[in-house]
Protein backbone atom coordinates (compact mmCIF):
# COMPACT_ATOMS: atom_id res chain seq x y z
CA UNK A 1 0.00 0.00 0.00
CA UNK A 2 1.83 2.91 -1.46
CA UNK A 3 -0.84 6.00 -0.82
CA UNK A 4 -1.56 5.96 2.88
CA UNK A 5 -2.39 8.57 4.33
CA UNK A 6 -0.04 8.11 7.71
CA UNK A 7 3.38 7.38 7.85
CA UNK A 8 2.52 4.55 10.56
CA UNK A 9 0.57 1.01 8.83
CA UNK A 10 -2.91 1.68 10.14
CA UNK A 11 -4.96 -1.69 11.06
CA UNK A 12 -7.67 -2.95 8.23
CA UNK A 13 -11.11 -2.48 8.51
CA UNK A 14 -11.07 -6.13 8.87
CA UNK A 15 -8.74 -6.53 11.63
CA UNK A 16 -10.23 -3.53 13.64
CA UNK A 17 -13.71 -5.96 13.09
CA UNK A 18 -11.97 -9.43 14.15
CA UNK A 19 -10.43 -7.44 17.11
CA UNK A 20 -13.43 -5.44 17.93
CA UNK A 21 -15.78 -8.95 18.05
CA UNK A 22 -13.26 -10.62 20.52
CA UNK A 23 -12.81 -7.53 23.04
CA UNK A 24 -16.35 -7.47 23.43
CA UNK A 25 -16.46 -10.97 24.01
CA UNK A 26 -13.91 -10.40 26.88
CA UNK A 27 -15.81 -7.59 28.37
CA UNK A 28 -19.22 -9.55 28.39
CA UNK A 29 -17.04 -11.90 30.07
CA UNK A 30 -15.49 -9.48 32.52
CA UNK A 31 -19.39 -8.28 33.32
CA UNK A 32 -20.54 -11.36 33.79
CA UNK A 33 -18.10 -12.50 36.28
CA UNK A 34 -17.63 -8.94 38.34
CA UNK A 35 -21.68 -10.46 38.69
CA UNK A 36 -20.95 -13.71 39.25
CA UNK A 37 -17.84 -12.53 41.62
CA UNK A 38 -20.43 -10.55 44.02
CA UNK A 39 -22.91 -13.46 44.19
CA UNK A 40 -19.70 -16.41 45.02
CA UNK A 41 -18.41 -13.83 47.38
CA UNK A 42 -21.81 -13.47 49.18
CA UNK A 43 -22.04 -17.30 49.47
CA UNK A 44 -18.63 -18.15 50.53
CA UNK A 45 -17.19 -14.90 52.65
CA UNK A 46 -19.95 -12.85 53.13
CA UNK A 47 -19.18 -10.52 56.21
CA UNK A 48 -23.07 -9.90 57.09
CA UNK A 49 -26.12 -10.95 56.61
CA UNK A 50 -27.44 -9.40 53.64
CA UNK A 51 -27.01 -11.25 50.43
CA UNK A 52 -26.92 -11.52 46.43
CA UNK A 53 -30.97 -12.95 45.75
CA UNK A 54 -32.94 -13.46 42.93
CA UNK A 55 -33.76 -10.00 42.78
CA UNK A 56 -29.88 -8.62 41.97
CA UNK A 57 -29.92 -11.27 39.26
CA UNK A 58 -33.06 -9.68 37.39
CA UNK A 59 -30.99 -6.86 36.28
CA UNK A 60 -27.95 -8.92 34.16
CA UNK A 61 -31.12 -11.11 33.07
CA UNK A 62 -32.84 -8.62 31.56
CA UNK A 63 -29.37 -6.96 29.68
CA UNK A 64 -27.91 -10.17 28.76
CA UNK A 65 -31.38 -10.92 26.98
CA UNK A 66 -31.55 -6.91 25.36
CA UNK A 67 -27.69 -8.06 24.01
CA UNK A 68 -28.93 -11.38 22.26
CA UNK A 69 -32.21 -9.35 20.81
CA UNK A 70 -29.90 -6.62 19.48
CA UNK A 71 -27.67 -8.49 18.20
CA UNK A 72 -29.51 -11.16 16.38
CA UNK A 73 -31.61 -8.45 14.38
CA UNK A 74 -29.91 -8.38 10.68
CA UNK A 75 -28.55 -5.11 9.99
CA UNK A 76 -29.55 -4.57 6.80
CA UNK A 77 -33.16 -4.80 7.80
CA UNK A 78 -32.84 -1.73 9.54
CA UNK A 79 -32.45 1.14 6.98
CA UNK A 80 -35.77 1.83 5.69
CA UNK A 81 -34.95 2.78 2.34
CA UNK A 82 -33.54 -0.75 1.38
CA UNK A 83 -35.24 -3.18 -1.34
CA UNK A 84 -37.59 -5.40 -0.19
CA UNK A 85 -39.24 -8.46 -1.44
CA UNK A 86 -42.81 -8.57 -0.11
CA UNK A 87 -43.81 -5.20 -0.97
CA UNK A 88 -44.04 -3.11 1.99
CA UNK A 89 -41.04 -2.38 4.01
CA UNK A 90 -40.23 -4.41 7.00
CA UNK A 91 -38.25 -1.95 8.42
CA UNK A 92 -40.93 -1.08 11.24
CA UNK A 93 -40.61 -4.69 12.53
CA UNK A 94 -37.14 -4.26 12.89
CA UNK A 95 -36.83 -1.05 14.56
CA UNK A 96 -39.42 -2.72 16.99
CA UNK A 97 -37.23 -5.36 17.98
CA UNK A 98 -34.44 -3.05 18.29
CA UNK A 99 -36.51 -1.07 20.96
CA UNK A 100 -37.39 -3.86 22.76
CA UNK A 101 -33.70 -5.32 22.89
CA UNK A 102 -32.56 -1.34 24.11
CA UNK A 103 -35.64 -1.39 26.42
CA UNK A 104 -34.13 -4.53 27.97
CA UNK A 105 -30.93 -3.67 28.02
CA UNK A 106 -31.82 0.14 29.53
CA UNK A 107 -34.03 -1.06 32.29
CA UNK A 108 -31.28 -3.74 33.20
CA UNK A 109 -29.09 -0.93 33.95
CA UNK A 110 -31.38 1.12 35.62
CA UNK A 111 -32.55 -1.67 37.65
CA UNK A 112 -29.01 -2.48 38.98
CA UNK A 113 -29.07 1.36 39.47
CA UNK A 114 -32.02 0.63 41.56
CA UNK A 115 -30.76 -1.90 43.56
CA UNK A 116 -28.18 -0.74 44.43
CA UNK A 117 -29.71 2.47 46.00
CA UNK A 118 -32.91 0.52 47.29
CA UNK A 119 -31.06 -2.18 49.03
CA UNK A 120 -27.77 -0.91 49.17
CA UNK A 121 -27.08 2.31 49.81
CA UNK A 122 -30.65 3.97 51.71
CA UNK A 123 -30.25 1.50 54.41
CA UNK A 124 -26.37 2.57 54.76
CA UNK A 125 -23.82 -0.06 54.33
CA UNK A 126 -20.48 0.19 54.63
CA UNK A 127 -18.30 -1.10 51.83
CA UNK A 128 -17.68 -4.97 52.02
CA UNK A 129 -21.52 -5.36 51.37
CA UNK A 130 -21.73 -2.12 49.73
CA UNK A 131 -19.53 -4.04 46.82
CA UNK A 132 -22.65 -6.59 45.63
CA UNK A 133 -24.52 -3.19 44.29
CA UNK A 134 -21.58 -1.51 42.97
CA UNK A 135 -20.42 -5.20 41.52
CA UNK A 136 -24.03 -5.11 39.33
CA UNK A 137 -23.75 -1.90 38.40
CA UNK A 138 -20.46 -2.73 36.67
CA UNK A 139 -21.55 -5.74 35.44
CA UNK A 140 -24.34 -4.21 33.62
CA UNK A 141 -22.09 -1.24 32.18
CA UNK A 142 -19.45 -3.52 31.08
CA UNK A 143 -22.63 -6.25 29.24
CA UNK A 144 -24.32 -2.85 27.77
CA UNK A 145 -20.23 -1.46 26.18
CA UNK A 146 -19.61 -4.68 24.96
CA UNK A 147 -23.05 -4.22 23.14
CA UNK A 148 -22.39 -0.93 21.68
CA UNK A 149 -18.53 -2.84 20.65
CA UNK A 150 -19.96 -5.43 18.92
CA UNK A 151 -22.47 -3.71 17.25
CA UNK A 152 -19.84 -0.88 16.07
CA UNK A 153 -17.55 -3.42 14.82
CA UNK A 154 -20.05 -5.04 12.62
CA UNK A 155 -21.25 -2.00 11.18
CA UNK A 156 -17.32 -1.23 10.24
CA UNK A 157 -17.59 -4.68 8.08
CA UNK A 158 -20.48 -3.19 6.09
CA UNK A 159 -18.31 -0.33 5.36
CA UNK A 160 -16.00 -2.21 4.25
CA UNK A 161 -17.90 -4.45 1.95
CA UNK A 162 -19.74 -1.17 0.40
CA UNK A 163 -16.34 -0.22 -0.85
CA UNK A 164 -15.37 -3.05 -1.75
CA UNK A 165 -18.60 -3.36 -4.27
CA UNK A 166 -17.96 0.43 -5.30
CA UNK B 1 4.57 -17.29 8.81
CA UNK B 2 8.12 -18.14 10.30
CA UNK B 3 9.33 -21.41 9.22
CA UNK B 4 8.60 -24.20 12.27
CA UNK B 5 11.40 -26.52 12.72
CA UNK B 6 11.69 -29.20 15.57
CA UNK B 7 13.05 -26.66 18.05
CA UNK B 8 9.99 -24.83 17.86
CA UNK B 9 8.11 -27.62 18.75
CA UNK B 10 10.71 -28.53 21.86
CA UNK B 11 10.55 -25.54 22.84
CA UNK B 12 6.49 -25.08 22.35
CA UNK B 13 5.99 -28.25 24.70
CA UNK B 14 8.33 -27.30 27.28
CA UNK B 15 6.24 -23.83 27.28
CA UNK B 16 3.25 -26.41 27.94
CA UNK B 17 5.01 -28.39 30.21
CA UNK B 18 5.80 -24.90 32.21
CA UNK B 19 2.02 -23.99 32.04
CA UNK B 20 0.38 -26.88 33.65
CA UNK B 21 3.08 -27.41 36.14
CA UNK B 22 2.47 -24.25 37.35
CA UNK B 23 -1.10 -24.81 37.44
CA UNK B 24 -1.21 -28.23 38.91
CA UNK B 25 0.92 -27.02 41.31
CA UNK B 26 -1.59 -23.99 42.21
CA UNK B 27 -3.94 -26.45 42.66
CA UNK B 28 -1.50 -29.19 44.28
CA UNK B 29 0.31 -27.10 46.92
CA UNK B 30 -2.55 -25.90 48.74
CA UNK B 31 -4.80 -28.48 48.62
CA UNK B 32 -7.73 -26.80 46.95
CA UNK B 33 -8.65 -28.14 43.04
CA UNK B 34 -10.22 -25.66 41.69
CA UNK B 35 -7.96 -23.47 39.83
CA UNK B 36 -7.85 -26.92 37.31
CA UNK B 37 -10.74 -25.74 35.88
CA UNK B 38 -8.63 -23.09 34.31
CA UNK B 39 -6.54 -25.18 32.22
CA UNK B 40 -10.51 -26.20 30.51
CA UNK B 41 -11.14 -23.39 29.94
CA UNK B 42 -8.15 -22.60 27.79
CA UNK B 43 -8.50 -25.80 26.21
CA UNK B 44 -12.38 -25.19 25.21
CA UNK B 45 -11.23 -21.26 24.21
CA UNK B 46 -9.72 -22.16 20.57
CA UNK B 47 -12.95 -24.54 19.99
CA UNK B 48 -15.87 -22.26 18.84
CA UNK B 49 -13.43 -20.44 16.53
CA UNK B 50 -12.26 -23.75 14.75
CA UNK B 51 -15.87 -24.96 14.59
CA UNK B 52 -17.67 -22.14 13.51
CA UNK B 53 -15.07 -20.60 10.92
CA UNK B 54 -15.38 -24.32 9.84
CA UNK B 55 -18.68 -24.44 9.18
CA UNK B 56 -18.88 -20.84 7.50
CA UNK B 57 -16.69 -21.94 4.95
CA UNK B 58 -18.59 -25.28 4.53
CA UNK B 59 -21.76 -22.65 4.42
CA UNK B 60 -19.94 -20.47 1.81
CA UNK B 61 -19.11 -23.22 -0.74
CA UNK B 62 -22.11 -22.81 -2.90
CA UNK B 63 -22.29 -19.35 -3.85
CA UNK B 64 -25.98 -18.91 -3.51
CA UNK B 65 -26.42 -16.99 -0.70
CA UNK B 66 -23.20 -15.56 0.70
CA UNK B 67 -24.48 -13.02 2.72
CA UNK B 68 -23.99 -12.21 6.37
CA UNK B 69 -25.46 -15.20 7.74
CA UNK B 70 -22.06 -16.64 7.47
CA UNK B 71 -20.32 -14.13 8.97
CA UNK B 72 -22.49 -13.73 12.21
CA UNK B 73 -21.52 -17.18 12.71
CA UNK B 74 -18.06 -16.28 12.89
CA UNK B 75 -18.67 -13.39 14.90
CA UNK B 76 -20.13 -16.03 17.26
CA UNK B 77 -17.02 -17.84 17.45
CA UNK B 78 -14.79 -14.73 17.90
CA UNK B 79 -17.29 -13.86 20.42
CA UNK B 80 -17.52 -16.96 22.31
CA UNK B 81 -13.35 -17.42 22.02
CA UNK B 82 -12.91 -13.99 23.67
CA UNK B 83 -15.72 -15.06 26.17
CA UNK B 84 -13.62 -18.01 26.98
CA UNK B 85 -10.13 -16.35 27.21
CA UNK B 86 -11.45 -14.05 29.98
CA UNK B 87 -13.17 -16.28 31.83
CA UNK B 88 -9.86 -18.25 31.87
CA UNK B 89 -8.68 -14.96 33.76
CA UNK B 90 -11.74 -14.11 35.56
CA UNK B 91 -12.27 -17.45 37.05
CA UNK B 92 -9.27 -18.06 39.61
CA UNK B 93 -9.79 -14.29 40.48
CA UNK B 94 -13.46 -14.91 41.68
CA UNK B 95 -12.07 -17.63 43.59
CA UNK B 96 -9.26 -15.83 45.33
CA UNK B 97 -11.53 -13.10 46.37
CA UNK B 98 -14.44 -15.09 47.57
CA UNK B 99 -11.59 -16.79 49.55
CA UNK B 100 -12.06 -20.28 47.99
CA UNK B 101 -8.45 -20.28 47.01
CA UNK B 102 -4.84 -18.37 48.18
CA UNK B 103 -3.95 -15.57 46.14
CA UNK B 104 -0.71 -17.58 45.89
CA UNK B 105 -2.63 -19.67 43.91
CA UNK B 106 -4.53 -17.36 41.85
CA UNK B 107 -1.29 -15.90 40.42
CA UNK B 108 0.09 -19.37 39.59
CA UNK B 109 -3.15 -20.64 37.96
CA UNK B 110 -3.32 -17.66 36.07
CA UNK B 111 0.10 -17.73 34.67
CA UNK B 112 -0.06 -20.70 33.45
CA UNK B 113 -3.10 -21.06 32.15
CA UNK B 114 -1.55 -17.60 29.92
CA UNK B 115 0.97 -19.93 28.85
CA UNK B 116 -1.26 -22.92 27.78
CA UNK B 117 -3.15 -20.52 25.89
CA UNK B 118 -0.26 -19.18 24.45
CA UNK B 119 1.06 -22.27 23.71
CA UNK B 120 -2.15 -23.19 21.17
CA UNK B 121 -2.08 -20.15 19.75
CA UNK B 122 1.65 -20.51 18.61
CA UNK B 123 0.96 -23.92 17.91
CA UNK B 124 -1.81 -22.81 15.84
CA UNK B 125 0.09 -20.00 13.78
CA UNK B 126 3.22 -22.24 13.30
CA UNK B 127 1.24 -25.24 11.83
CA UNK B 128 -1.90 -23.56 9.91
CA UNK B 129 -0.13 -23.91 6.37
CA UNK B 130 -0.04 -27.54 6.71
CA UNK B 131 -3.32 -28.00 8.36
CA UNK B 132 -5.27 -26.03 6.25
CA UNK B 133 -6.92 -27.71 3.01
Amino acid sequence: MSSRLFRFPLPSATALRTFGVYSSGGLFALGIWFFLDAAIVSKYANASLIHVRFVDWIPSICSILGMIVINSIEKARLSAESFSFSGSNDAWKARLVLFLGFALMAGGLAGSVCVLVLKYVVPGYEFPTLYFGVANVVANSLIMLSTVVLWVSQNFEDEYNYNLAL
Amino acid sequence: MPHAGLKTIIALSFVLAIGFLLVILSSALYGQYSPLLVVATYLFAPLPNAICSRYASSYNDDFMDSGSSASGVLDLGRFLTGFLVTMGIALPAVLAHADVIQWGAMAMSIIGGLLIYGTIIAFTMFFQEESDF
